[in-house]
């Protein structure tokens, strides 16, 4: 037969990001044989059996001769099974099964399935959004993620016999899923107003979520460090648009259920466990460098439950993302940045035996103190913006019947403030440089005065500083004073910053 | 051997003293009954299970026997001797004249005893202030008064040199100079534990005595302390507890105070805070410490008149809503918002205020009253 070839758009996935790959299918006379060329992993590679079983079962032809398929560009490592669909679109085409015009304005996504289902495949937003041609193809299953992009006219089909169909004129283009303009959020049943007590605690996590400072929390087992952590995501506000789109691409590229109408409008939280390698918390793998916790928590919260059993390096890693918001990941052949711009909560206990919620009911031995503090590093701790100690709620609170305040009423109060931040120009007081600090939280003399004498008192160092001021221009905020920093609310800074406990040495005299 | 004959008995304590696995009990039936000198002759030829020790030497007396025998042949007497006397420490077995006789009346006593400072500060009313090292603030500046007063009557102050209420009693006794402190420790003279206390230590040992009765080089583990605590309570007429936990070290001292006849006294804690539990337990047994009198009266003695005047302004409005929320033991900025019915913002600057004042210290998120301004600055 004479040699033909055939070209089709479609893109792969790296890190979050999409990228256009063009499938050229090139068919001929020879040997029969199937190649597949262009830094293929192992999974785009057997997209050869795949390609071949969901023709056949589709009730098309598959024409004996030599295929070579070039996945362009060459330089690029293409993982995961998304191009399958094009490559079997490309097949048909060069073998005359559907003609070169009817694709040639159109991208496909898609894996298949040996019986010629068309399946989907994670970070369809990503690889809609890279694709440049005016229509695209999708799997039926994602075709809500694929209108997010808005700038295509989206296809979605459920199997290759029906997409041929369709592609021919032989049947009109299925109906797309209706996208819920407004989804009814699902309420996942956490609220403050199950939090009885704790009126510390709770002021804190309300700081935290109001300023976006990262919180520490210490204190015993069966204090409700947890219980609070998983509740701060209720009081946060519903995400902006692009950091909406963002939290979508990287959930979507990830593999994790989107929530019903495509886009992530919620604050995501996530609770790694500390036994999480390096790679799952961070972002990576060999082949197609998958986000990591951080980046599944971008826009939301980062949970790190019992801090000091996590691997020290793992946690010292978290450093560099924690100060730029993206974490950039390189391999070998391949460098990608990730973004990274979350709320860390961290919680662990006061000591090994957890009963150091006072100093002196702890029972540990200096030995055991000292290795234990060793565990939290210095430069980690700075970061954190309150230190709190959280008790055991007091027992009268936890009988008493009435309500403690809801989360809609203090998520009424953080969106306030965070409003409030955002007409100067940053998405919360935690980004505020040490030049909008000048401009935007000036001391009173009562303010400066208190502050002075924790520098003095060597309980705030130059950096901590910067983090107190930021924290007290929070509380006012959510004083509803959008005047200078007072002296109470730096008062309460220095509270909701104190040295943890577990660095609170035993007497010498 | 020439020159072994010319070594005074108590270098072949010492060297007795050296051979792993022996404690006080095991040292004293060494070298009591015939002497150190052939005890260590036995233990050299390997039948040191034949003597009078042989029933301590459980569960395995041959091997032990072996065992001391192989380390011996490791060990020169002279030069382990002339070490330490080169390290400018004294040393003394219970044969020697220097030996303290309260300790030699003792069954007992310290086979070996060895010391920085001067001996004969061990003359004089002897009092022990002992306690727990995860002490409150208000616990340590009681001991640190305590231990200026006794120094300023004239008692010296026996303690153990470690963080908490020991450091403190010596650290207040220090402050007057009156009285030379006693210390006795649980590591080598050179080991210094704990470190954070080297300057106390060394300030121990310039005026008054550092004790143990272990060689140069023995390091501090676990069973010393509470080998140590017997003799702090040989040395003591009275045993002063100022705050234990339920299971404190410090109990221990008491009881064996008890054993030989001392006075023991209990100072009262709060029955919430921890670190009272043992001392508030002890109460039933002991006499009630509320003061320097209460000891001073035990010794036969009269405190000396100080006249104290609290200067500290008074607290105004929600200060002092504050402060009569904050008790002796340490409070946490949440049960004092609990306690007091304020918000966050007015209790944060109400601490900030009552520590500028000096009514309270602040330990991490722990703040906790202090008393007067005068024993805060003996701190």
């Amino acid at each position: 037969m004479a040699p033909t070839l055939a070209t089709v758009a479609s893109a792969t996935l790296l890190g979050v990001d999409g990228h256009p790959v063009t499938v050229e299918v090139h068919a001929s006379g020879g040997i029969p044989a199937f190649t597949i060329v262009g830094q293929p992993d192992a999974a785009c590679r057997e997209a050869r059996d795949r390609v071949r079983a969901a023709i056949q079962s589709s009730g098309l032809k598959w024409e004996t001769c030599r295929y070579t398929v070039n996945l362009a560009p060459t330089g690029m490592r293409k993982a995961g099974a998304g191009l399958d669909l094009a490559i079997a679109v490309g097949i048909l085409a060069a073998t005359d099964q559907v003609s070169a015009g009817d694709i040639g304005r159109v991208g496909f996504v898609g894996e298949l399935g040996l019986d010629g289902s068309v399946r989907k495949v994670p970070g369809v937003l990503s690889l809609v959004d890279a694709l440049q041609t005016p229509s695209v193809v999708v799997p039926r299953a994602c075709a809500v993620e694929a209108q997010l992009v808005a700038r295509h006219e989206v296809r979605a089909v459920g199997g290759l016999a029906e997409l041929v169909g369709c592609l021919r004129g032989e049947q009109p283009w299925p109906d797309l899923p209706a996208a819920d303009e407004a989804p009814v959020l699902e309420p996942d049943g956490l609220d403050f107003d199950q939090v009885h007590g704790q009126p510390f605690a709770r002021g804190a996590l309300e700081v935290a979520a109001a300023g976006g400072h990262h919180v520490l929390m210490v204190g015993p087992p069966g204090a409700g460090k947890t219980m609070l952590a998983q509740r701060l995501p209720g009081v946060l506000p519903d995400l902006n648009g692009p950091d909406a789109l963002d939290a979508t691409r990287i959930h979507s590229a990830a593999g994790v259920r989107l929530p019903a109408g495509g886009l992530v409008r919620r604050p995501p939280f996530r609770a790694p466990h500390h036994s999480a390698s390096m790679a799952a918390l961070i972002g990576g793998g060999s082949a197609r460098l998958q986000p990591g916790e951080i980046s599944l928590a971008h826009a939301g919260v980062l949970f790190l439950d019992e801090l000091a059993e996590f691997p020290t390096f793992v946690l010292d890693s978290l450093r560099q993302p924690l100060e730029e918001g993206v974490v950039r990941v390189a391999r070998a052949d391949a460098k990608v940045s990730l973004p990274a711009r979350f709320l860390l909560v961290g919680a662990m206990n006061p000591c090994p035996c957890g009963m150091r919620s006072s100093p002196d009911s702890c029972r540990c031995t200096d030995h055991r103190l000292a290795r234990y503090c060793r565990r939290v590093s210095g430069p980690l701790l700075d970061r954190f913006d309150l230190r709190i100690d959280v008790q055991r709620a007091d027992p009268l609170d936890l009988l008493q019947s009435a309500a403690a305040e809801s989360s809609a009423e203090i998520g009424a109060r953080v969106s306030v403030a965070r409003s409030v931040a955002a007409s100067r120009g940053v998405r919360c007081n935690a980004e505020l440089s040490p030049a909008a600090l000048d401009r935007w939280a000036p001391l009173t003399r009562e303010a400066a005065a208190v502050l002075e004498g924790a520098l003095r008192g060597g309980k705030l160092s130059a950096r901590g500083l910067h983090r107190v001021r930021r924290v007290a221009r929070t509380v006012a905020d959510l004083r509803g004073s959008d005047g200078a920093i007072t002296e109470s609310d730096a008062s309460c800074a220095l509270v909701l910053r104190s040295e943890p406990s577990f660095l609170v040495a035993r007497m010498a005299s | 051997m020439g020159s072994a004959e010319a070594l005074p008995s108590a270098a072949f304590t010492l060297a007795l003293a050296s051979l792993p696995d022996v404690g006080p009990a095991r040292l004293l039936a060494l070298a009591d009954v015939h002497g150190p000198r052939r005890a260590w002759d036995d233990v050299l030829a390997g039948r040191a299970h034949t003597g009078p020790v042989g029933s301590l030497m459980t569960p395995d007396p041959g091997g032990l026997a072996r065992r001391w025998a192989r380390a011996a042949s490791a060990i020169d007497v002279a030069a382990l001797w002339t070490r330490h006397l080169a390290a400018g420490v004294g040393v003394a077995d219970r044969s020697d004249d220097s030996y303290p006789a309260v300790l030699a009346e003792d069954p007992h006593g310290p086979a070996l005893l060895i010391w920085q400072g001067d001996l004969q500060a061990l003359n004089g009313p002897r009092v022990a202030v002992v306690g727990t090292r995860d002490c409150t603030n208000a616990g340590r500046e009681f001991a640190s008064a305590l231990g200026r007063d006794l120094s300023e009557a004239g008692v010296c102050v026996v303690s153990g040199l470690a963080l908490g209420i020991d450091g403190a009693a010596h650290a207040g006794a220090l402050s007057t100079g009156r009285a030379r402190p006693i210390a006795v420790v649980g590591s080598g003279l050179d080991v210094i534990y704990p470190r954070r206390h080297a300057d106390l230590w060394d300030r121990v040992a310039a005026d008054g005595v550092v004790l143990s009765e272990h060689p140069l080089g023995t390091e501090p583990v676990g069973w010393h302390f509470l080998a140590r605590n017997r003799i702090i309570a040989m040395l003591a007429d009275v045993v002063v507890v100022v705050e234990s936990h339920e299971r404190g070290g410090s109990l221990q001292t008491a009881t064996q105070a008890a054993q030989r006849g001392r006075v023991v006294l209990a100072v009262p804690g709060s029955v919430q805070s921890a670190a009272s539990r043992g001392t508030n337990a002890l109460l039933a047994d002991a006499g009630v410490c509320c003061g320097v009198e209460d000891v001073l009266a035990v010794v036969g003695m009269v405190a000396p008149q100080v006249v104290e005047r609290d200067r500290r302004p008074r607290p105004q409005g929600t200060d002092a809503v504050v402060l009569a929320g904050l008790e002796a033991e340490p409070c946490s900025t949440e049960t004092l918002m609990i306690r007091t019915g304020l918000p966050l913002a007015e209790v944060a600057m109400a601490l900030d205020h009552l520590e500028t004042a000096g009514w309270i210290v602040r330990r991490g998120a722990w703040a906790e009253r202090v008393g007067s301004s005068s024993e805060q600055s003996s701190l």
